[in-house]
């Protein structure tokens, strides 16, 4: 197995946008264009309203920090030179309850704390396969 | 139709490490214990239920009578599921005699993961996307989430789950069943590596091959068996969002909680009245979430509750007795109600507790959950 090689993302209609944007340096979530709910991971249907007129949308990428783990071990190839690295759970500022899966970058882990206020940032992980990571928000950077 | 369930027959296969026996071995020594243990044959059994294999195959390959009714559970609150429903089987006269079996063939090792020779199962393979590429792969990275934020709500420490696992190890001396057998102190504890901080690998569950088997039959006809009567007074199941716990916006007041208000809304007694807890520790830190989500200790108090002693034996409510998952292997969640059965006849040896009445078993965390209350009868 290719060792440089991180894990296969699959084809997915539902989350074409999600990956594009990342490539393109802006974070997208799905949203319900009829009630306006963001609905993440993304489903065919909107859990609150049940409209099925779903779609990907540019948000702000701001968020706090709600849990992280600080990993150790790999699971897969691709990150036994990564390790140790950071899984953190951002609640997105968009929505109350709206958590992210991501990676806690830009600080060491003694440092961060929950609630911080953490903004996205992006990382390539090889050529064209790029994952939206969150770093303290940096300063000034609030309107 | 709705008749008192009783527990009338409880059995493990041969767990242990890479046994290099089938999921039908484990089943099949599991059933044969469980039958034993109850005094009844394989033809006395009309129902049977499993996650691990399946139930048919189990009961044609055993010799089980006709079936009335069968279930093959798939992703769920461990045990608690095949379980559950057999006693609604019994309970609503679809059955007579049930046997729920989990049987849970051990995780490839960690080793195997980074070399890329094997993956673990995932139930949602499109969502993998959303976790995979952020190295998220491994049940202890979601362990390590929860733990983490519990930590920072509660003030719990890690002194706290050293304490808890020193305890979990003294249990397990005392129990025949358990797959770890050396001594524990909370300073060997503390000085293990993290695998996700703050999760230690004494904060997990024991990979293993493990079958388990347990008998549900009505109380007239337990009555007529061999063991001490042993009734299911309430249950209850709870799922609160789908399977991705990294997501959960409240990891602290999770499935347990709601599971908790569901059971106690069926029943007339009270979390006071619990004399031995059996509550699921596949990460530690789940079995503080039941502490709590039961109304056993107050919310957010159940570090506490545990450095204060009360969970040990000769403690306000034994919890654990047969030293739990993390030391008698994983035998997802079905430990729980075996020990539970076992306290309440009075068949726990060293480690029994005086008086034991009233026990209540609980298994997962997070997205579901379910618990069942068990009495004297």
């Amino acid at each position: 197995m290719d060792r440089a090689r991180p894990p296969a993302i699959p084809n997915d209609p539902l989350t074409t946008n999600f990956w594009q944007g990342a490539r393109n340096g802006e974070l997208w979530i799905q949203r319900c264009r009829s009630c306006g709910t963001y609905i993440h991971l993304p489903r065919p249907v909107c859990r609150n309203c049940q409209s099925f007129d779903v779609a990907g949308e540019r948000v702000s990428g701001r968020g706090t920090l709600y849990s992280f783990t600080q990993t150790f071990k790999a699971f897969h190839p691709f990150f036994v030179d990564r390790v140790p690295y950071i899984i953190a759970t951002v609640t997105l500022a968009e929505q109350e309850g709206l958590q992210f899966l991501t990676n806690l970058v830009g600080i060491d882990e003694t440092e961060a704390r929950m609630g911080m206020d953490v903004e996205v940032d992006f990382e390539e992980l090889a050529e064209g396969y790029v994952i939206p990571v969150f770093k303290p928000l940096t300063a000034g950077a609030r309107t | 139709m709705s008749r008192r369930v009783a527990i009338v027959g409880v059995g493990y296969s041969d767990v242990g490490r890479n046994t290099g026996r089938s999921e039908r071995h484990h089943a099949a020594q599991a059933a044969v214990r469980a039958l034993d243990d109850a005094g009844l044959t394989a033809k006395d059994i009309d129902g049977a239920s499993t996650w691990g294999g399946d139930a048919v195959d189990f009961a044609w390959m055993m010799g089980f009578d006709r079936l009335q009714w069968s279930l093959n559970v798939g992703t769920s609150p461990a045990f608690i599921t095949p379980a559950y429903h057999a006693a609604m089987a019994v309970a609503h006269g679809h059955a007579e005699t049930v046997m729920a079996f989990r049987i849970m063939m051990q995780q490839p090792p960690s080793s195997a993961l980074a070399a890329g020779s094997a993956q673990l199962n995932t139930p949602s393979p499109g969502d993998t996307q959303f976790q995979h590429p952020f190295g998220d792969f491994s049940p202890t990275q979601w362990a390590g989430l929860l733990m983490n934020r519990y930590m920072h709500e509660t003030g719990a420490t890690e002194q706290t789950f050293a304490r808890f696992a020193e305890i979990q190890r003294a249990y397990a001396l005392m129990n025949p069943d358990a797959l770890q057998k050396e001594p524990l102190t909370a300073e060997q504890y503390l000085s293990l590596p993290y695998i996700t901080k703050p999760l230690r690998i004494l904060d997990c569950d024991y990979p293993c091959d493990s079958g388990s088997a347990v008998i549900f039959t009505t109380e007239e006809r337990a009555r007529d068996l061999k063991q001490p009567v042993v009734l299911v007074d309430a249950s209850a199941l709870s799922a609160i969002r789908d399977m991705n716990f990294e997501l959960l916006d409240d990891m602290v007041r999770t499935s347990p909680a709601h599971c908790g208000q569901l059971l106690w809304s069926r029943t007339d007694l009270t979390p006071d009245d619990v004399d031995t807890a059996h509550l699921y520790d596949g990460f530690s830190v789940i079995t503080m979430q039941w502490l709590e989500g039961l109304g056993l200790c107050p919310p957010g108090q159940a570090g506490d509750f545990v450095m204060e002693g009360n969970t040990e034996l000769g403690g306000k409510l034994p919890t654990n007795t047969d030293g739990g998952a993390i030391n008698v292997g994983r035998r997802h969640g079905a430990n729980f109600c075996i020990e539970a059965v076992r306290q309440l006849r009075g068949q726990c040896g060293d480690r029994q507790a005086a008086g034991a009445e009233v026990s209540v078993w609980a298994n997962a965390v997070g997205m579901f959950s379910g618990a069942m209350l068990l009495t004297k009868g």
